[in-house]
């Protein structure tokens, strides 16, 4: 992001940027830019707090007013992070095997079951907020575990979106079971609090559970993109870790 | 503040070795009074116009949406940041709502017509052409202030 600032200031635009690693901004030295001490993923720092969006926007263009830069300054609150770790990571420990995928009916007839359970309070949500982010696969909610399920057995099955290849949607339809459990808790219980959906959904949910297993028949798989799935931490959330997924090669880290 | 050193070890060694593209000099736009700005956003966080095709995994181009848009989704390859604070609000990370009201108090002139998203995985070297593209877009319709949001 750093790197687009020069490009739109050298054609004439000022800009102003918000960022949360102090270190790249100092290195890159975009004109104006406002280091946010958050958790990233939260630009404007809380959901549903204009007040508190507003201060953080006042505090970037604060910086319009410089007459000479590059300037960084400190937005003065801080929203702490959990160890240093900027978004939730699964336990190192939590990893399971191909051998604990057992009957894949089964699986996918728990996770309908647990989906289905969440679907009233889901449509409520999606009412109260007048949006959904879950479709960015362009799958229906009802096709997106059959989707996950059908990677189980170790084979590549065919895209159902013409244009988009099996891996790439995998991995779109992995983060549209995740957006509709999560939108569904965050609104239903009234939490905004991404360790807690981070552990509720990853830890607790037989969701969850599946893409465990998914991850595990990724680790095994002899496609590289299966294995760059998880040794880059694309799919399920290791990245905040304090070591690489074992059984996998870390060569993306 | 969170220091790079004090990140968990996948992360920090994943951060620390990125290979960043230090400018040759410092680029500065004198940024015009309060009053006269019209700004745009651009966001990195990979979101586009649900329908819109996805972002590739390292995309070099970028997707457009407009003001009064809010049935965005995300196609971001990366897992590492929150996706339920967006979730919530959009105004999280895209503060659309924000800068209307902060243009009807004259707090700013206006908000611009179009906005801007890209894949923040991919290197912005690889993004230069799509980035004065959009510059030249933005000062077709009177832009001159980008608010820059990370995801």
């Amino acid at each position: 992001m750093c790197g687009l600032a020069h490009y739109f200031e050298s054609e004439g635009l000022s800009t102003i940027l918000v960022g949360f690693v102090r270190e790249h901004i100092e290195v890159i030295r975009p004109p104006r830019s406002l280091f946010l001490d958050f958790p990233m993923g939260r630009g404007m720092g809380k959901p549903n707090d204009p007040e508190f969006q507003k201060k953080v926007i006042r505090a970037a263009f604060e910086l319009l007013e410089a007459s000479s830069g590059p300037i960084i300054e400190d937005f003065p609150e801080i929203i702490p992070v959990r160890e240093g770790r900027m978004g939730y990571a699964l336990p190192p420990q939590l990893v399971l095997s191909v051998n604990d995928i057992g009957d894949v009916d089964v699986i996918l007839s728990e996770v309908r079951n647990e989906m289905e359970a969440l679907r009233p309070d889901y449509a409520t949500a999606i009412a109260a907020r007048g949006r959904t982010t879950v479709g960015a696969s362009g799958l229906a909610i009802e096709e997106l575990a059959p989707f996950i399920v059908s990677f189980l057995d170790g084979e590549i099955p065919k895209s159902p979106r013409k244009g988009i290849p099996p891996i790439p949607l995998l991995k779109l339809v992995v983060e549209d079971l995740e957006a509709y459990y999560t939108e569904t808790r965050t609104h239903r219980d009234s939490i905004d609090d991404l360790e807690l959906m981070g552990e509720w959904f990853w830890e607790k949910t037989k969701a969850g559970r599946l893409l465990l297993l998914l991850e595990a028949v990724s680790i095994a798989s002899e496609n590289k993109v299966m294995l760059q799935i998880v040794e880059m931490s694309l799919m399920a959330p290791r990245f905040w870790s304090e070591g690489p997924l074992p059984g996998t090669s870390a060569a993306g880290w | 503040m969170t220091k790079i050193s004090e990140m968990p070890a996948v992360g920090r060694h994943f951060i620390s070795n990125l290979e960043l593209t230090v400018p040759t000099n410092d680029s500065w736009t004198e940024p015009v009074p309060a009053n006269e700005r019209r700004v745009s956003i651009v966001s990195t966080a990979a979101v586009s116009r649900r329908g819109d095709k996805p972002f590739s995994w390292l995309a070099k181009d970028s997707r457009t949406f407009h003001k009064t848009d809010r049935d965005l989704v995300m196609t971001h390859v990366a897992v590492e940041f929150d996706r339920s604070a967006w979730q919530q609000d959009l105004n999280t990370i895209i503060p659309l709502d924000r800068l209307e009201e902060m243009a009807a108090d004259g707090e700013i002139a206006s908000v611009a017509d179009e906005h801007y998203s890209f894949m923040g995985a991919a290197d912005p070297v690889t993004m230069e052409k799509s980035a004065r593209a959009v510059a030249a877009k933005m000062k077709q319709e009177g832009v001159n202030t980008v608010f820059l949001i990370p995801i």
